[in-house]
């Protein structure tokens, strides 16, 4: 009898000290690099000053496909390293009403990708990244290459997520502005 | 004399603003990683417990270990996530793929998924990224209520295409990586 309490004390205590290898792994393996990374970068983002920023958006904000490059891949990119995930979309004032739907698609597509190298754009998902990383990392394989391939890979995805989103939307406001000409 | 005092006070109000802004850094980072890092290891480690301690996770290792195992299992999990239905409600603080990210890891790390998959399971678990958060998103932006209206299902079913689509490319930009 006692036996088989002490049998399910240590089942039960067990799952425990299993999750707290694992967060004593992470506090000490990634948390200190991370702070240090993030005051580095933050201070970096308060010296530029939010006005400069706005003005790059502006001019990204013009009309015409020949923008679409800043619109879909250079916008959104500089909008999640400088002012991170949620401030980012905020930036989507500069840019034209029909457009607003993909820049956004775009732009919370980007706020994954450049966690391997700068986590400041969103801290609070860094899992996203990291359940997968720390996998590899406990299989002996270096890190690095993952996080630029992810955030080159996230380039290339942002950049077509914003055209393909256009496209859709395009298609359903003609079709409504159609449908609206029809009743008027 | 007076030009010495005011290159000195020159001096000293740039480096004490420079001090401060790198002060307040380090004050900002601090209360996010109290605030939101810490609490979220927290509660992936707990998971990571139940999951390693109980045996689910053996469990779901032969579930997901061979889903991950290739590019079709890929683009099938990729699909399933963004399903209009399922991407919004799958969305918030990303929570999901944090945890199926935190599982697929550990079967990484045990060797039973080959690391090349890492590329593309990064995006395959990821295809719903901020769907629960587009009227918000593009409010911020400062949208007119008619566009949110396009919007939301635009972004949601261009997910349908674009997250398979998005796989298949880390898929083939993976050649080399851990080869």
């Amino acid at each position: 009898m006692l036996q088989a309490i002490e049998t399910g004390a240590e089942y039960f205590i067990g799952i425990f000290q299993e999750g707290a290898a694992w967060f004593e792994g992470v506090v000490v393996g990634i948390v200190p690099l991370l702070i240090i990374l993030l005051t580095g970068v933050n201070a970096l983002i308060a010296f530029i000053g939010q006005e400069r920023i706005n003005r790059f958006a502006e001019l990204a904000g013009r009309e015409g496909w020949q923008y679409s490059f800043i619109r879909y891949l250079a916008l959104p990119v500089v909008a999640v390293v400088a002012l991170t995930n949620p401030m980012a979309y905020t930036l989507g004032t500069f840019v034209p009403e029909r457009n607003k739907p993909a820049f956004y698609d775009s732009a919370v597509s980007f706020v994954h990708p450049p966690l391997g190298i700068l986590p400041h754009v969103n801290p609070g998902e860094l899992f996203v990244w990291l359940g997968i990383a720390t996998g590899i990392e406990a299989a002996g394989f270096a890190l690095t290459p993952l996080a630029v391939r992810y955030f080159l890979v996230g380039l290339v995805v942002i950049f077509m997520r914003g055209l393909v989103t256009q496209f859709i939307v395009d298609r359903m406001m003609a079709r409504r502005d159609a449908a609206n000409a029809a009743t008027a | 004399m007076e030009t010495l005092n005011r290159t000195l006070e020159t001096i000293g109000k740039g480096v004490g603003g420079v001090v401060g802004k790198i002060y307040q850094a380090g004050r900002d980072t601090i209360d996010v990683v109290i605030r939101t890092v810490l609490p979220f290891i927290a509660f992936v480690g707990l998971i990571v417990g139940i999951v390693n301690g109980t045996g689910i996770g053996e469990l779901l290792a032969q579930t997901l270990a061979p889903l991950a195992s290739s590019l079709g299992g890929l683009l099938l999990m990729s699909v399933i996530i963004a399903l209009p239905v399922l991407s919004p409600v799958l969305g918030p603080g990303a929570v999901i793929a944090q945890v199926i990210g935190t599982l697929l890891g550990t079967q990484f790390g045990e060797g039973n998924i080959q690391p090349q998959y890492a590329l593309p399971a990064l995006f395959a678990i990821n295809p719903q990224v901020g769907c629960d958060f587009i009227p918000v998103g593009l409010s911020l932006g400062e949208a007119e209520p008619e566009t949110v209206e396009v919007g939301v299902p635009a972004i949601l079913f261009s997910r349908m295409i674009t997250g398979p689509a998005a796989v298949v490319i880390a898929y083939f930009a993976s050649f080399g990586l851990y080869a």
